[in-house]
């Protein structure tokens, strides 16, 4: 049977997203890319106005440090990304499920040094938009725990280091920078 | 070019979603809906813990009644769906990311009317098992409330009934089941 690129046609019982075309399964995975950051988006502010930032700022924090060990389990997994080093750190960057939301030049130095620079982060903006410096708690104290936790995933003594955080300069400006490494 | 089915070669700084088989691609999908849903579950079973079930219900009902617009927006923009009866609205149902997490059977009476039954519900089980009770929020009014938006959605004339909900008899009796009818 021809793969579908939509579901234009007619009503089928046994629908799934496993009858589309390669093309169409790239567009679904892009657009449920900011389905996900909408939604977690969502229960951050919904929380924060009901019960403060403290509140919802600490489930953000455990929801997060639970759900990325998953994320890097499943990664590894479905891809089989294997390693010890920023290799496999670099790869999981690059297949996650938000990645599509971000420009971000991953420069890979060497097998045990890796370099990211985020120069386009729309969770950043919203929060440069909202204006009540909530990056210093989202992007400095909980994309450190984050990105610990993936480094500490594939290999217990990689380092990261925060080369460049928020606040920035102007829009210009590159959102962060991040450095992992592994001393041998 | 020959397409991936895993990402276990060689670093690839130009690496995108596009260099993966179809199959790589259709995991990826699966997985990313089981993943939203552990985000939004984790969430609802944080906020519980530190702020108690009625704000946690609170946030997530209000979450979802803006949600599921913007859900069902998606869905009928990215697969072209189009129309105001009962088949459009289960073609939109069918092609959302839950997709994977429900074993679900629509049944198209006519295109005036329909019926969907969800067999297994992850949500369900979860809430079986907690003990709570939770379902009778979760799948009485909740749930309700959702598909009466979704109807609304498509055509404000389209009637729900609801025509089982939790509790199951036992562990083999279907989860829900749900009635849609457009009478003009």
């Amino acid at each position: 049977m021809e793969p579908l690129y939509d579901y234009s046609g007619d009503f089928d019982p046994s629908f799934d997203h496993g009858k589309l075309s390669k093309d169409g399964l790239v567009d679904l995975l892009h657009t449920y890319s900011d389905y996900i950051r909408r939604l977690d988006g969502h229960w951050y502010l919904s929380v924060m106005n009901r019960c403060g930032d403290d509140a919802a700022f600490a489930c953000d924090t455990e929801v997060w440090e639970r759900l990325v060990l998953y994320e890097m389990k499943t990664a590894s997994e479905l891809l089989n990304i294997k390693g010890d080093d920023a290799v496999a750190v670099a790869k999981v960057f690059q297949v996650s499920p938000w990645f599509w939301m971000y420009k971000c030049d991953i420069d890979l130095k060497s097998r045990d040094h890796l370099i990211i620079t985020y120069t386009s982060c729309p969770t950043l903006a919203a929060l440069e938009k909202e204006g009540l410096g909530r990056e210093k708690q989202i992007c400095v104290d909980l994309e450190m725990k984050i990105f610990m936790k993936m480094a500490h995933f594939y290999n217990p003594d990689m380092k990261v280091t925060a080369l460049k955080l928020p606040p920035r300069s102007g829009p210009d400006d590159i959102c962060c920078r991040w450095e992992f490494k592994v001393e041998r | 070019m020959e397409l991936l089915s895993d990402y276990s070669g060689a670093f690839d700084p130009d690496f995108s979603h596009e260099k993966l088989s179809r199959e790589a691609l259709l995991r990826i999908l699966k997985s990313n809906s089981d993943y939203l849903r552990r985000l939004d579950g984790t969430w609802y079973v944080k906020v519980m813990d530190k702020c108690g079930n009625d704000i946690a219900f609170e946030c997530d009902s209000e979450i979802w009644e803006q949600f599921i617009f913007y859900e069902l927006k998606t869905a009928c923009d990215l697969m072209n769906i189009r129309g105001n009866d009962v088949e459009t609205l289960m073609k939109a149902m069918q092609a959302t990311q839950w997709m994977w997490i429900h074993d679900r059977t629509f049944e198209l009476i006519n295109k005036n009317h329909g019926i969907i039954t969800y067999r297994n519900c992850q949500t369900l089980f979860h809430l079986e098992k907690e003990g709570t009770g939770r379902w009778a929020t979760i799948c009485h009014v909740l749930e309700r409330r959702l598909f009466e938006l979704t109807a609304k959605y498509f055509n404000p004339k389209i009637k729900l009934t609801p025509l089982k909900l939790p509790p199951r008899d036992d562990g083999s009796d279907i989860s829900c089941q749900w009635e849609f009818k457009l009478e003009e």
